[in-house]
């Protein structure tokens, strides 16, 4: 187990920087989800911590020693990908041993870590099986017990879980997060699923185009995305972003959209009078009423049943948005509906560069 | 209309014996095509070769013809020509496949990883593979001659040879000018296979090897030695064959001598029948070199079959 420090971290392939600049720094234990969309530049950070890239600028520490020309083998960490990536000529028990066998492990104790993971994963039953006989789940768990024998400083997951089905993914997930709770091993995620991500993670790292977006827990990411990017990310179904021009006329802070309807927000936005920006709202922050009460109109375009709640595709005037609702009143396509966006509920960010505007309570 | 299908069942009954046969027969009519170009093709020839060498036929002689029973076979066993390029066989075709494999593999390692201009080098490597067999022995008995090639000249002053003679005149050292053509020609062929197998290999089971602690030489030996072994055992299994039959730079480069120095068992039948026109006792050599190469390709099935039961 060890602390990971990543400082200024860059990548270039010849002139083309596939990532810029990246600080992080990742505490002793903890499981830390890189979260992005393919192309963000999140498997190659992984990939060279592990040393299977090499670092064009900057600093990677692991337990606090300087790992930048170190080979993979040195490095002490251990690695899941997304294919598995296991031995196909040697069994199960061979794959997991492989790494002891090459530290020149015993074998009475090595016997003893590959039979006590294999429990540990369930797969007692397999250890003398070629992994090609294996199923998908089992081969992702072989994976994981080849990870686990040799007690690494840290586990690098690659997209682990891609390559399954949906109620396999959702079984793996909770095994992973159970396994990480019994060892308590430093871990790096790496996945474009931002369910896994919020799900798996003490923290996760939202990235896109080479660049950190933003870190925090699910929840702050979640509720307080830092920037257009990741409020559109995170979430399913995903947040409404509409377009408007934030106005404030002494007391009031209003939100104008274009189709000249106004919405109130906090008074604590910070931004000019007249600044255009774009209004993110969660489908389950809009407050939807069939009896009318409610700030604004629409009809209903869509309805999508999720059976822990409706989807309602809304169409009002000037724009479409999603509500989550979560009675089961019966909607029907083609009714009108009311509905209401609770100011502290509303994010806004400026049009033109996608950030959070500050919120800060503004001095009385 | 009722007696219709009564006459009709009548009549299969009639019939039944006949039907019985032609359906037995079916399956075989339909091979029949590929039995009878195989037969007529393959094993009437092999056949009537075969029966040469129990009969005297030599095409100098027009009163030849007759039956001779083992008589070939007798003179075979006292042959000292014949024992000779037995041995000699066997020191080509093992000291030929070795270096063509070792050579080829290396080359394909090399091949393996990228490097600018990857693929022109790729395409010249394989060049030789395209030229005649004939046109290289040409080659390589030039370059060995010491009047018009380099080779004995470097060779000499590197002090491997005492003095710039050609090797293919000396009685003990002929034998290699055809092994070392035989390997140039013949490495492209392994390359190209066990580049081909190379490049199927999953980069990540590397990387995870990787990552595991294996450096690059247990990763040679534990990943990439186990994905090539199926590859290396029939390509090395073909090859031995191929070469154990291949006469062609021998003839070419030596034509057996000096006095039968270089004659292996196939230039020997080649030198007996067309040479010296003596197709009865050049027939009687093919012979035993077909055994002895079904007896190779028969074990080598079943080592083969033994290793994909484990």
């Amino acid at each position: 187990m060890a602390s990971i420090d990543i400082q200024g971290v860059g990548k270039s392939y010849g002139a083309v920087p596939v990532l810029h600049e990246v600080d992080l720094s990742i505490q002793d234990g903890e499981f830390v989800v890189l979260v992005g969309p393919s192309g963000c530049g999140k498997s190659t950070l992984l990939r060279m911590i592990a040393g299977l890239e090499g670092i064009t600028r900057g600093d990677i520490r692991i337990a606090g020693r300087v790992v930048n020309e170190l080979a993979p083998k040195d490095r002490d960490i251990a690695m899941v990908f997304q294919s598995y990536a296991l031995y196909p000529h040697m069994t199960v028990r061979d794959n997991m041993s492989y790494s002891l066998k090459l530290r020149g492990t015993p074998s009475e104790r090595m016997a003893q870590v590959v039979n006590a993971a294999a429990a540990k994963l369930g797969l007692e039953s397999f250890l003398d099986r070629k992994p090609r006989t294996l199923s998908g789940g089992q081969r992702q768990r072989v994976a994981m017990g080849r990870s686990i024998v040799r007690k690494p400083k840290a586990f690098l997951f690659d997209e682990p879980l891609s390559n399954l089905d949906a109620r396999l993914r959702e079984q793996m997930r909770v095994e992973i997060k159970k396994l990480h709770r019994e060892l308590g091993t430093t871990s790096i995620y790496v996945t474009h699923d931002q369910v896994e991500a919020m799900t798996l993670a003490d923290r996760i790292v939202a990235m896109n185009a080479g660049a950190v977006q933003q870190v925090g827990t699910p929840l702050d990411l979640y509720e307080r995305p830092t920037n257009l990017f990741v409020a559109s990310f995170i979430g399913s179904p995903a947040i409404n972003v509409l377009d408007g021009t934030l106005h404030g006329d002494g007391e009031r802070r209003f939100v104008a959209l274009g189709s000249g309807e106004t919405m109130p927000v906090s008074d604590r936005i910070q931004g000019r009078d007249g600044q255009a920006v774009r209004v993110g709202v969660r489908p389950e922050d809009v407050q939807v009423s069939t009896r009318g009460e409610g700030d604004h109109t629409g009809q209903i375009e869509l309805v999508e049943p999720m059976g822990l709640g409706t989807i309602l595709h809304i169409r009002t005037v000037s724009s479409a948005l999603k509500a989550f609702v979560l009675e089961r009143a019966h909607y029907q396509i083609g009714t009108d509906v009311a509905f209401s966006l609770p100011a502290p509920k509303l994010h806004i960010f400026d049009a033109q560069t996608g950030q959070r505007l500050p919120d800060q309570a503004v001095s009385p | 209309m009722s007696t219709m299908p009564l006459y009709e069942e009548a009549a299969g009954r009639r019939r039944a014996p006949l039907r019985r046969l032609v359906s037995g027969l079916e399956p075989y009519l339909y091979i029949a095509p590929s039995v009878v170009l195989i037969a007529v093709i393959m094993l009437v020839p092999l056949t009537i070769g075969l029966s040469y060498a129990f009969r005297d036929m030599q095409l100098i002689n027009p009163f030849s013809g007759g039956f001779v029973g083992l008589e070939h076979f007798r003179t075979l066993w006292t042959d000292a020509a014949f024992w000779l390029s037995m041995r000699n066989t066997l020191v080509w075709t093992l000291a030929s496949v070795v270096l063509q494999f070792a050579f080829g593999l290396v080359l394909a390692l090399l091949l393996n990883n990228s490097f600018p201009g990857r693929g022109v080098i790729q395409a010249l490597v394989f060049l030789p593979w395209a030229v005649p067999t004939f046109l290289s022995g040409l080659n390589w008995a030039w370059l060995f001659n010491p009047v018009v090639g380099p080779l004995p000249h470097w060779m000499a002053a590197l002090g491997i040879l005492p003095a710039p003679e050609n090797i293919l005149s000396d009685p003990h050292l002929a034998i290699w000018g055809p092994i070392v053509a035989n390997v140039w020609w013949g490495i492209p062929f392994f390359a190209i296979t066990l580049l081909a197998a190379l490049q199927s290999i999953p980069q990540d089971i590397y990387e995870a090897a990787a990552i595991d602690g294996a450096g690059a030489w247990r990763r040679f030996i534990d990943i990439t030695l186990p994905f090539l072994a199926p590859t290396i055992a029939i390509t090395v299994m073909l090859r031995t064959i191929w070469i154990a039959n291949f006469a062609d730079l021998i003839i070419v480069m030596t034509n057996g001598g000096p006095a039968d120095q270089t004659q292996i068992v196939s230039s020997y039948i080649f030198t007996q029948a067309f040479r010296r026109l003596d197709f009865g006792y050049a027939s009687a050599i093919a012979m035993v070199l077909l055994g002895l190469l079904l007896a190779y390709s028969f074990v080598i099935i079943l080592m083969r079959q033994s290793l994909l039961r484990r």
